[in-house]
């Protein structure tokens, strides 16, 4: 009886010790890979190391798309702040002046450098936590 | 007036249904007469809901405008395909037809199952207020007969164009009848609780259920997956999108379960946890519904969002859950087995499995919550990328893929013999080592982990490979489903590590006549035509590609402007071969005249799913071969 009892407590204890192992793995690597999104104006607020990976979302502001071969800047802004974008590769079809995107990429120089340029598949669609006054 | 009617008996059915189900738990379930009356006024009740919705469907073919669902989803100009499918590209008509799914797989199997059947009652009736409660939400939440009077619109707003697609048409259909044909498992699991008499030996009957249910999952994963790749013109097969984890959970539990099912329908080992996974699965499909048409969390996916819709359902899944795990904890002592897994049996693998899947849908699942977790306590919206999916699923599914070679001869109840091991060994450990060692010297690949998928993708292939061998020269006993269904795994493996490492893309600036080289390829613009289609204008470019051997052939990718919403989508072209996809999506014009082009190589992507195609097969085959040889 005692020895069964011995052998049961060495299980639990086992399971418990390489559940608790793999979930501090686990939410390690969460941890390590978060994306953080920002409004325009929200950004310059905070210190984001320059090889954190952010999203940004926000209008394409109207007049401010250049494009120079393949690549393309514009300003995204949350009409409160805003800040420059630029991005070498296709913007989506959804993608124009005046409308929203989210940007995911790095912060050079208070310029966002686009790894990736998002619209969403829905027309309708706003980016979170803008109220667009007209 | 048809309309009123198709409302008319959506409400009646649903009447039917909680019938149904009062009748099924609250009689006598063992009485023939009353198996008899229950699965008499299922069918009837499921006739008419499905009356209701061929209505429904006519409706939407004849143009019927004063439906506002309808008004806001099809177009006269579209092909009568798409304002058929235009039914579920939008929440309400997709709930419908979840629904519909819902009570079909119920149809099949009241007609499939004999009436002597113990359970068979009490599943219909779990079925029955499963049903009961999408119909509630569908109509009072949700509903699609709502009409806009008295005067309809002249012309309805069209479906989104990037809908406007055959496969994806086909693909939400085959993802809900994959999903909700879990039902049936859990129905049975609810009915055996509730009876509470170990000696029935559900997880036999409902085998071939979940496997059908599973391969029509798993085809709609894929579908998805390839409407993306080819539609969205990113180039991609998997995102990692909250949307897509939803679906993935309830797969990787699905796939949990089809494993200890099979454990469990041989002897009472594991069936705690067979019961416990077709729990899991149904409430995460369920799960995957909240998720999606709450709008609680971004994605590109969702549907338009509305708190009290997901409300209604965080309830309502909540209530099913609780339901069961209060029955589940009441029989636990019934379930206990007193029987000792043999060490290196077949059942101590499925159990290891069992972990490994518990680990992934664990990780999904934090994955998915955490950034609502995260914005509720730090109030940062966040996002969980790729990065820490891959950092979870990569390793976990090599190990368990290396415990998968393992079992390959391990028996039910009985120790692997390990001295029965080596010789296979050699052959595929020296087979696969060959691969990597090309894959290193020839392809200049150098990351471990791709490596690493190599040698193990191979292995489990070549291992299969003297499996068959023995099969046909000394006519060993062979699951020859479980053959083709992990050696789609291995060659998913291979294939999804040799297109992340070779893969590449570049966006070009190119105008007319003009000729760009990337890797060896010759990249001429030829010509720019307009083409008018159907609902759209287009602009089709044509591209000449030759080849580094000099073979010539060409691309057009196009652009397209639809009628009905203005809205622009790119036609993506692809020229497939064996080995390599290559992949055209023309952008924007520039103000030089010049076009901005991207292009992709994507190495070895068919073989995603070619391989998810082979577990789709091996599943359907052996649901059938289970089902046939059922007394």
């Amino acid at each position: 009886m005692k020895a069964n009892r011995k052998q049961r407590l060495i299980t639990v204890l086992l399971i418990l010790a390489t559940s608790a192992t793999g979930s501090f793995l686990i939410i390690r690597a969460l941890d390590s890979n978060l994306d953080f999104f920002f409004t325009p104006s929200e950004i310059f607020k905070e210190e984001i190391p320059n090889n954190k990976r952010i999203k940004v979302g926000g209008m394409v502001l109207e007049g401010s798309v250049l494009r120079d071969k393949t690549n393309i800047s514009f300003v995204i802004t949350d009409y409160q702040g805003s800040i420059n974008v630029e991005f070498d590769g296709i913007v989506p079809d959804l993608f124009k002046e005046g409308s929203g995107v989210v940007v995911v990429g790095y912060l050079r120089d208070k310029t966002l450098v686009a790894e990736d340029v998002l619209a969403k598949h829905d027309e309708n669609y706003m980016p979170p936590s803008i109220d667009i006054k007209n | 007036m048809l309309i009123e009617i198709a409302h008319f008996l959506s409400i009646l059915s649903t009447g039917l249904f909680f019938i149904c189900f009062i009748f099924s738990f609250f009689l006598n379930s063992k009485d023939i007469f009353i198996i008899n009356l229950v699965s008499r006024i299922y069918s009837h009740s499921f006739f008419i809901f499905l009356s209701s919705f061929f209505v429904y469907v006519w409706l939407a073919i004849s143009d019927n405008f004063s439906v506002l669902y309808i008004a806001q989803h099809s177009n006269i100009n579209l092909p009568v395909f798409y304002k058929i499918s235009s039914i579920w590209s939008a929440h309400e008509g997709s709930m419908f037809l979840w629904i519909i799914f819902l009570t079909t797989w119920g149809a099949v199997y009241n007609l499939f199952t004999s009436n002597d059947q113990l359970l068979k009652a009490r599943t219909l009736g779990v079925i029955s207020i499963t049903s009961v409660g999408f119909l509630l939400f569908l109509l009072l939440t949700s509903n699609p007969f709502e009409t806009i009077l008295p005067v309809p619109p002249e012309n309805g707003a069209d479906i989104n164009p990037v809908l406007q697609d055959p496969l994806l048409a086909i693909h939400p259909p085959m993802l809900y009848m994959g999903y909700v044909g879990f039902v049936i498992a859990f129905g049975q699991a609810i009915a055996f609780l509730f009876e509470g008499k170990p000696e029935i030996k559900w997880e036999k009957q409902v085998r071939s259920w979940s496997l059908a249910s599973w391969s029509f999952l798993t085809l709609g994963i894929a579908l998805g997956s390839w409407w993306a790749y080819y539609e969205l013109g990113w180039g991609g097969y998997w995102f990692w999108d909250p949307v897509e984890n939803v679906a993935l959970m309830p797969w990787l539990t699905a796939t949990a379960f089809v494993h200890s099912l099979s454990a469990s329908s041989k002897s009472s080992i594991l069936r705690i946890w067979t019961l416990l996974l077709s729990i899991l699965v149904f409430s995460l499909s369920l799960f995957g519904a909240f998720i999606v048409r709450s709008g609680i969390i971004d994605s590109v996916h969702s549907f338009a969002n509305d708190p009290e819709r997901g409300l209604y359902l965080l309830a309502f899944i909540g209530l099913l859950v609780m339901v069961s795990l209060l029955l589940f904890s009441f029989r636990f002592n019934l379930l206990l087995s007193n029987k000792k897994i043999a060490s290196l049996s077949k059942e101590s693998f499925i159990s290891l499995n069992n972990i490994f899947f518990g680990t992934l849908i664990f990780s999904t699942m934090l994955g998915v919550l955490y950034p609502l977790i995260y914005e509720f306590i730090y109030n940062q919206k966040i996002s969980v990328g790729a990065p820490f999916y891959n950092a979870i699923f990569v390793p976990i599914t090599l190990i368990a893929c290396i415990f998968l070679y393992f079992s390959i001869d391990s028996k039910w109840q009985q120790s692997l013999n390990i001295k029965s091991l080596f010789q296979p060994l050699l052959i595929s450990l020296t087979f696969s080592a060959t691969i990597v060692i090309l894959a290193f010297f020839q392809f200049s690949i150098t990351n471990l982990w791709t490596l690493a998928s190599l040698l193990i993708g191979s292995i489990i292939i070549m291992r299969y490979m003297i499996v068959i061998y023995f099969y046909f020269v000394y006519r060993k006993f062979t699951n020859i489903f479980s053959v083709i269904a992990h050696c789609g795994l291995g060659l998913l493996i291979i294939s999804i590590a040799l297109n992340d490492n070779l893969s590449s893309e570049r966006a070009l600036n190119i105008k007319i006549n003009e000729t760009e080289i990337y890797k060896d390829h010759q990249i001429t613009l030829k010509n720019l035509r307009m083409v008018p289609g159907p609902n759209f204008d287009s602009v089709k470019a044509d591209f000449l590609i030759e080849n580094p051997n000099g073979k010539t052939f060409t691309l057009t990718p196009e652009k397209r402007k639809y009628f009905a919403r203005g809205q622009v989508t790119t036609e993506t072209a692809i020229h497939a071969s064996f080995l390599k996809d290559i992949y055209l999506t023309i952008g924007d014009q520039l103000d030089d005249g010049s076009w901005i082009v991207n292009i992709q190589f994507n190495i070895f992507i068919r073989w995603i799913w070619f391989s998810a195609m082979m577990m789709v097969v091996a599943g359907l085959l052996l649901a059938h071969s289970l089902s046939r040889s059922r007394p």
